[in-house]
């Protein structure tokens, strides 16, 4: 999950619930009563959700949906920011999940598939809407799919455009390799600018660095998985390259002085209000930051620096639903997903959160404001690539992923130091969790594809 | 000595001063609209703001997230308190076999940090399905002051002078009477100091508030400043306004009732 | 005592101890259980002494150690500061209650609120360092928040305001309880101000000082978990440098589901706080024969 702020702090990223075993019983006895109350007139289908958090409007449109929807009477439920996971794996292991699950991307969502706790889609829903939905490369495992994409969160660099002019840059052609970045950093600084950064306090944006930089050095995510299962190591140049990139930002000089004390928001606050020139941020904050520097805010690949297969690629996030495998009616449900996914509903949606669903069916010539038109024809549109970071073992995450950017960026740890790090932290999820590395080294299968 | 006294005086007022800091602080910036703390972060606000103030107490949180502390708080004194007297009465006025043990093992309780016992809480909960629900937290809550409720009680108990029981038991009451119409009456500013010492520890938790209650409807106050926090952390002044409103029941509490409160406060140090 | 059946006391037992065995007993064997296997989600294999070896030999476990330890340090300062300004307010001069109700309103704020204030006045560009570089005192404007150096003494200084204040109303309390005759004598012996602190009060008050520091020192290891939550991002940060024993808990048991690791590190917290508690209650011993 990528789009923390103006939402709750998530509280934990996942919670391991149940055994397979209980989880097992439970299912059994469940469908055991389940085909008899089943056949009742129009289905009744429960959907599970999250989102209004960060995306307002997002409620006005699934209770005009589910008013809609004829075929079946749905019930929603709003999940708060902290439960999302937690409380659809109790009530799938208890044998009571709801039909329709929102998911976030990657380990988030994988560890229910490995409890056996979500169906399949590419049997319930049409090839065509799955793929058009982009669930990405993250939701695949064993050959099966899991997600349907809901909304996307393209992983943007900003750049304020006002201030490229200031700095005598070309405000439509933003730097795309890493020695015009820092041409253009230093053009900035010269003219008074604070070039790049954020905010660092809070700890994501080391975890959009990874998103951005570490994704350059790979050529599938299932390197990335490599690196935590041990087939690959952190300490090789390669894989480290980018902490030391960002080392190099920072002996340069071109961070701003406040990122390690500032957080995330904040920090992206800076560059809409012409204080840094550029910095990390996320797509769905466009529309209104557009909107408040009267598209002045531009939106740019990271310029590249790695040569891996994945360097350059525009970052498509995407937030899914999901089928319970415990689900009664699973052909009811699917329906409703398909339902979502027409274009009078991908039209609908558009219009209450004035953010744009995941679906390539979605029409790109309703989007009014400029800017956005054109970061989606970039990010959306085009080939793209999903966030790695959603691969990241929880303790990894936290003990390696974000300690390493902050620590680089004040100085305190080198890039190669970064690296060893890494290795160590991966060494140690290893230790303390061998029955994850199991699964991950069968997920590796899926992620290389 | 003039001199001498003075100087105390400049000491303390320098104390003063840096202990009233962080208020004065927080008050002012939530005075100040969101442009004028970008440029003016130390001084005085150029033109006072309700607005933040307006926001939090008319779209907020806030006030759910109070009532839920208050509902713990209730709840865990209410059964803590109860519980304590019983168990105080019986260790303070009945012999029994096992009375010193169970008062050493209980009293030593107070020694063992909460941390310890929210693992295999937690777990339990989970599988019984009572995360974020007030009755599981409350008995938690409950049963971290109990040990020291015993204690307190017991000690003020065993004070009562035996001419009181004695002449109780002549007039014919049974233990139950006793406890009652005898004891618990003298009790009173023991009592007291106990409710406002176990409620404070509730009401300022976060470790239990923070993995007992993940449900955005139970959420406590101390753990919604905490999301509270993440939430606007780009909205200064209004932030400082949510502390403000957020402090202000123990403030007003705090002045209203000072002698109680520091009491209390400081029987909950010897915890 | 003609009432006494043989049920009645422990029928006034009871819940309290139900309750208790509940709490602490079962928590208490079920954490001991779990800290020997290999727990996801509410049970796992035995693996016996597994988890105890893995923590001891990451450095992120003994870093949170030494970061408690570290806040050891505070505990001379807090009590420096409590006696320094409880002995001021103990010569009554006019308007100290006045004084004494301001010096304890640190205690009274709920921690979460005072570290979010904190957190802001702290920041680089905050208004602290304003007031410093203003003053010409650049070199002290410090990354208080952001620095890895740093965070952990912001967080120690937090603690030390906000736990002196409690220290003054302890001291100050013990003062008044003190028979005053002696301290009298003293002043017309022609003892100074400071004479008198030293040679009269501050013996008499060792009881009470012991006991300070001893329930501080226990307040270090095992009660920090509010300060360093709300300060350090929720994470022990920036980097790993605010990470304490309690977060570490916390962490393995929400963020990376290790419940047999948490129970691991939470077993060895409690030996060490019962170790302590024995300390205390010789303190208190001695601290009993004084008259506290």
């Amino acid at each position: 999950m990528t789009n923390k702020p103006n939402s709750a702090q998530p509280f934990g990223r996942r919670r391991f619930l149940q055994t397979t075993a209980a989880g097992v019983g439970g299912m059994a006895l469940g469908s055991l009563f389940v085909p008899l109350v089943a056949r009742a007139q129009t289905p009744e289908l429960t959907m599970w959700w999250w989102g209004e958090q960060e995306l307002p409007g997002l409620q006005a449109y699934v209770d005009e949906s589910v008013a809609a929807y004829t075929a079946a009477t749905v019930k929603p439920m709003l999940q708060d920011t902290a439960v999302v996971i937690s409380q659809f794996q109790t009530a799938a292991a208890a044998g009571t999940p709801p039909d329709i699950q929102y998911l976030w991307n990657g380990i988030y969502h994988m560890e229910s598939v490995w409890f056996g706790y979500l169906k399949p889609l590419n049997g319930l829903l049409s090839e065509d809407t799955l793929r058009a939905s982009n669930p990405t490369v993250l939701s695949n495992f064993g050959g099966n799919t899991y997600r349907a994409g809901w909304y996307p969160l393209p992983m943007v660099w900003y750049y304020n455009k006002d201030l490229f002019d200031k700095a005598g840059l070309d405000a439509d052609a933003p730097p795309k390799t890493w020695a015009e970045l820092l041409d253009a950093c230093d053009k900035l600084k010269t003219a008074g600018i604070e070039p790049l950064g954020g905010g660092m306090q809070d700890g994501y944006w080391a975890e959009w660095w990874m998103s951005h930089s570490f994704v350059q050095t790979l050529d599938t995510a299932g390197e990335a998985v490599e690196l935590f299962i041990g087939d690959k190591d952190f300490n090789d140049p390669r894989y480290h390259e980018h902490w030391v990139r960002l080392e190099e930002l920072r002996t340069l000089g071109f961070l701003n002085k406040d990122m390690p004390s500032l957080e995330l928001y904040p920090g992206i606050d800076l560059v809409v209000a012409g204080k840094l020139g550029m910095g990390q941020s996320i797509g769905s904050r466009l529309p209104a930051d557009s909107k408040a520097t009267n598209g002045r805010i531009g939106s740019m690949v990271m310029p590249v620096f790695g040569k891996g297969k994945l360097a350059g690629k525009p970052i498509v996030d995407t937030q899914g639903l999901g089928i319970a495998e415990g689900s009664a009616n699973p052909e009811a449900a699917a329906a409703f997903l398909e339902y979502l996914n027409t274009p009078e509903r991908l039209e609908a949606f558009h219009k209450a959160t004035g953010w744009l669903p995941s679906s390539s069916r979605f029409d790109a010539d309703l989007i009014e404001d400029a800017s956005v038109k054109a970061m989606w024809k970039a990010w959306g549109q085009s080939p793209n690539i999903t966030n790695v970071t959603n691969l990241m073992p929880g303790q990894f995450y936290e003990q390696a992923a974000i300690p390493t950017g902050q620590q680089v960026v004040q100085g305190t740890l080198t890039g190669e130091q970064a690296g060893e790090l890494a290795a160590r932290v991966a060494q140690e999820w290893r230790d303390f969790n061998p029955d994850l590395v199991e699964k991950y080294q069968q997920w590796v299968v899926d992620l290389s594809k | 000595m003039k001199t001498g006294h003075s100087f105390k005086q400049a000491v303390l007022i320098l104390a003063c001063i840096v202990a009233l800091l962080p208020s004065v602080f927080m008050i002012l910036t939530a005075l100040k609209s969101q442009e004028e703390y970008t440029f003016n972060k130390v001084g005085l606000p150029d033109a006072l703001v309700g607005a933040h103030f307006w926001a939090i107490l008319s779209d907020s949180p806030f006030f759910h997230w109070m009532l839920n502390s208050a509902i713990l708080a209730f709840g865990a004194v209410v059964l803590g308190t109860l519980v304590s007297c019983t168990g105080a009465y019986a260790i303070a006025r009945m012999e029994f076999r096992g009375r010193d043990t169970i008062f050493a093992i209980s009293t030593s309780l107070m020694a063992v940090p909460p941390v310890v016992m929210i693992v295999p809480l937690f777990v339990l909960y989970t599988q019984l399905g009572l995360i974020s629900t007030f009755s599981g937290a409350i008995v938690i809550y409950a049963g971290l002051i109990t040990p020291f409720s015993v204690y307190l009680l017991t000690t003020f108990f065993r004070t009562v002078p035996q001419e009181l029981f004695d002449a109780a038991v002549i007039d014919g009451a049974n233990h139950h009477q006793i406890l009652r119409h005898v004891v618990v009456p003298l009790s009173v500013p023991a009592l007291l100091t106990l409710v406002v010492v176990n409620a404070l520890f509730v009401w300022n938790d976060l470790l239990i508030a923070v993995i007992f209650l993940q449900e955005d409807g139970k959420r406590t106050l101390m753990a919604g400043i905490s999301v509270f926090q993440g939430r606007y952390n780009n909205q200064i002044p209004l932030a400082m306004a949510g502390m403000v409103v957020a402090s202000a029941p123990m403030v007003i509490l705090y002045i209203t009732f000072q002698r109680h409160f520091i009491r209390g406060l400081m029987a909950g140090a010897i915890k | 005592m003609t009432l006494s059946r043989k049920l009645t006391p422990y029928l006034y037992l009871a819940p309290m101890l139900a309750l208790l065995a509940f709490v602490f007993g079962f928590s208490i064997l079920r954490v001991f259980e779990f800290s020997f296997k290999m727990v996801r989600g509410i049970d796992g294999p035995w693996i016996g002494l597994r988890n105890y070896r893995l923590v001891l030999s990451q450095p992120l476990f003994w870093e949170s150690v030494r970061h408690n330890l570290l806040l050891l340090l505070a505990i001379p300062a807090m009590v420096a500061i409590a006696l320094l300004l409880s002995l001021l307010l103990y010569d009554r001069l006019r308007g100290w209650k006045i004084y004494r109700t301001i010096l304890f309103f640190p205690y009274i704020l709920a921690i979460p609120i005072i570290a979010v204030v904190m957190k802001q006045m702290f920041q680089f560009s905050g208004p602290v360092n304003e007031v410093l570089r203003w003053l010409s005192l650049d070199f002290m404007a410090l990354d208080w928040i952001g620095s890895t150096d740093v965070a952990l003494w912001t967080v120690m200084m937090l603690i030390i305001w906000r736990e002196s204040a409690l220290g003054v109303i302890l001291f100050l309390s013990r003062l008044l309880s003190l028979d005053e005759s002696v301290v009298e004598a003293a002043r017309l012996d022609g003892a100074n101000w400071w004479q008198r602190a030293w040679y009269v009060l501050i013996p008499q008050m060792r009881g009470v000082i012991e006991f300070y520091v001893v329930i501080s020192v226990i307040t270090m290891l095992s009660a920090v978990f509010a300060y360093i939550y709300m300060m350090g991002g929720g994470r022990g940060g920036p980097g790993t440098s605010t990470m304490v024993t309690e977060l570490y808990i916390y962490n393995a048991l929400t963020r990376s589901s290790l419940p047999g690791i948490a129970s691991a590190v939470s077993v060895m917290l409690f030996v060490v706080s019962l170790a302590l508690i024995y300390l205390l209650f010789v303190v208190r011993r001695r601290a009993g024969g004084e008259g506290a």
